[in-house]
């Protein structure tokens, strides 16, 4: 009996083990070969070069000017801008937008409160293309003109969603007779407010911030459809270069993306063991 | 002190109200608004040069579903058979997503506790990374020159590249690849759960271990692994970027057909018709689902898949 047990546990490792290389490997092929220098085929290791990071820092290189992609780096920037800007302002607005359905949720009585959880959970479980091309008949049939702005607004409708999630999860764990202490010891509402409640679901919040971020900045779909011309994000603006052809300078812009994906988890996940 | 209590009351409904109203008018304009017009826009006429007329027409659903058959066109089956193939790669991608998670999931369960944390770490990880560069990754692999390709023709066990890339397979390995996280937590929440002391009792009960895992093991995890399916399903079923990056023209899934219809055909109400049959699977699913949870939440407290994901 026992060898059997641990006969299991072992193809339990080895299959675990094997399943933690599938997920990584890709991500550092990508890695790895953004450091190759072979510009005809990026998967036959030649030498090690920065030149693909020049390239899409806008530093001078030696390559020939044929085998670019990049042919400005001031279209990237752009991207990378209106992608920073739509992410910040998108955070903002669905922070407080789901935070004030939680709590709304979670702290009242009310008569519409299923509706309202059921509305908050729809976004989350609507394929993405549903939403885009619903906010793209919309915003068209309307004269909004598409650009930052529609992207904006997309985002918020099914972010604010996250963050009412996670807050909610948040509030759910937490105890309410501290604020009931604060309103019986003579605060006024905006106090407690102030004092107790936010404290307490202050984690929650930024966690739902962070995550609202994080899917903003990486949203292509939803995108996709409602970016005007010169408004597109980075992911549009990859996934058209993508589509053009494939050269090394993505590789370069990839696993810079890369970095920056596991320094915002990494510090999310600090700051969850410090929760705790 | 009646009339104080009167005043609290009267704030805190105000306060409600304050919380309330922004973000039900943000969502009735920007979320209800388009789902209603989009459904509106499925039973309208398209214009001949894009846009659309203000008429009823019923043939955008015809068109799909098989009553098209007019002066100008003849039914033709090819969109339902789209949208079922685009059925049959979510599905696929599901089970093998499932297969794949499933031993994983009893892998984490069994660690001590700092090393579990670690290794669940390391498989939500990717939910963090881009979309679009997780699926690259696999175009650089897949690709005649890729990865994969040298890897064997290097070996010696081939001699010319396989062709992967623009396939079927191909866009199942990625859409399995992108999607694997989601399947990932609600299954190790519900297996996480699971009673030892039961599947003890099953063995001592004289049950084999095949028996013990269809009778005990699958039953008491099948909200997890119906949450999960049902959370890789969405995604894979509408999806366009996979099939465009790694399935080429040759594996046109319903996603793709959406996004001709929107950005180069411009017939947006067949467009919104063929949106409306993915939502239509969508919500099918969501039903089965909810009884699933249902039954079993009568039996014992059973997991909120939604929410243990989005935390």
């Amino acid at each position: 009996m026992r060898r059997k047990m641990s006969w299991r546990n072992l193809f339990l490792s080895v299959y675990g083990w094997l399943f933690l290389v599938f997920i990584y490997v890709p991500i550092l092929l990508i890695t790895v070969f953004s450091f190759n220098s072979n510009p005809v085929n990026m998967m036959i290791w030649q030498g090690f070069t920065f030149d693909w990071y020049r390239t899409i820092f806008g530093f001078p290189t030696e390559l020939n000017e044929l085998t670019l992609y990049v042919e400005s780096t001031d279209q990237l920037y752009h991207a990378v801008l209106n992608s920073l800007t739509v992410a910040l302002i998108t955070t903002a607005v669905s922070t407080v937008l789901g935070t004030s359905v939680a709590l709304a949720v979670a702290r009242f009585r009310f008569r519409l409160k299923n509706f309202y959880r059921a509305l908050m959970f729809m976004p989350m479980i609507m394929p993405d293309i549903i939403l885009g091309i619903a906010l793209l008949i919309f915003f068209v049939s309307f004269g909004f003109g598409l650009g930052l702005h529609t992207i904006i607004i997309g985002h918020c409708t099914f972010l604010s969603s996250y963050v009412f999630i996670v807050v909610s999860a948040r509030i759910s764990d937490m105890d309410d007779s501290l604020e009931e202490a604060s309103a019986d010891l003579g605060a006024d509402g905006w106090t407690t407010f102030k004092r107790v409640t936010l404290p307490l679901i202050a984690p929650g919040v930024i966690g739902g911030a962070m995550l609202a971020f994080i899917i903003s900045m990486d949203d292509l779909v939803i995108t996709y459809f409602i970016s005007g011309v010169d408004s597109t994000t980075l992911p549009v603006h990859i996934y058209g270069m993508l589509r053009r052809g494939i050269k090394p300078e993505i590789n370069a812009i990839a696993t810079v993306m890369l970095a920056f994906s596991f320094i915002i988890a990494s510090v999310g996940l600090y700051m969850r063991s410090r929760k705790k | 002190m009646s009339k104080a209590r009167r005043t609290l009351e009267n704030r805190r409904r105000l306060t409600l109200f304050g919380l309330l109203l922004p973000p039900s008018a943000f969502l009735a304009i920007f979320f209800l608004g388009p789902l209603a017009i989009m459904i509106v826009y499925s039973w309208l006429t398209p214009g001949l040069y894009g846009g659309v007329e203000w008429k009823f027409f019923h043939l955008n659903y015809g068109r799909i579903l098989g009553w098209a058959d007019t002066k100008y066109e003849r039914f033709d089956p090819v969109y339902f058979e789209i949208f079922l193939r685009s059925v049959k790669l979510a599905a696929t991608t599901v089970l093998l997503s499932l297969i794949l998670c499933y031993p994983v999931a009893f892998w984490v369960s069994r660690m001590p506790e700092k090393r579990k944390n670690l290794v669940i770490f390391l498989i939500t990880l990717p939910f963090f990374i881009s979309l679009i560069v997780r699926l690259f990754a696999w175009v650089l692999i897949l690709r005649p020159t890729g990865f994969f390709n040298q890897a064997l023709m290097g070996l010696g066990l081939i001699d010319e590249p396989l062709e992967i890339i623009f396939t079927g397979t191909a866009v199942v390995i990625g859409m399995v690849y992108v999607f694997v996280p989601f399947m990932f937590l609600p299954l190790y929440a519900s297996i996480e759960k699971l009673d030892l002391s039961l599947i003890e009792a099953s063995q001592d009960l004289g049950a084999n271990r095949i028996q013990t895992f269809f009778r005990v093991i699958l039953p008491m995890t099948l909200p997890g692994i119906v949450g999960g399916s049902i959370i890789v399903f969405i995604p894979s079923l509408g999806n366009f970027i996979g099939p465009s990056l790694l399935g080429g023209a040759k594996v046109v899934m319903i996603g793709n057909l959406i996004e001709q219809q929107f950005l180069s055909a411009r017939n947006w109400p067949f467009g919104a018709a063929l949106g409306m049959m993915v939502m239509a699977a969508v919500l099918v699913l969501l039903l089965y689902y909810i009884r699933i949870v249902t039954r079993e939440e009568r039996q014992a407290d059973g997991p909120n898949v939604a929410e243990e994901v989005a935390a």
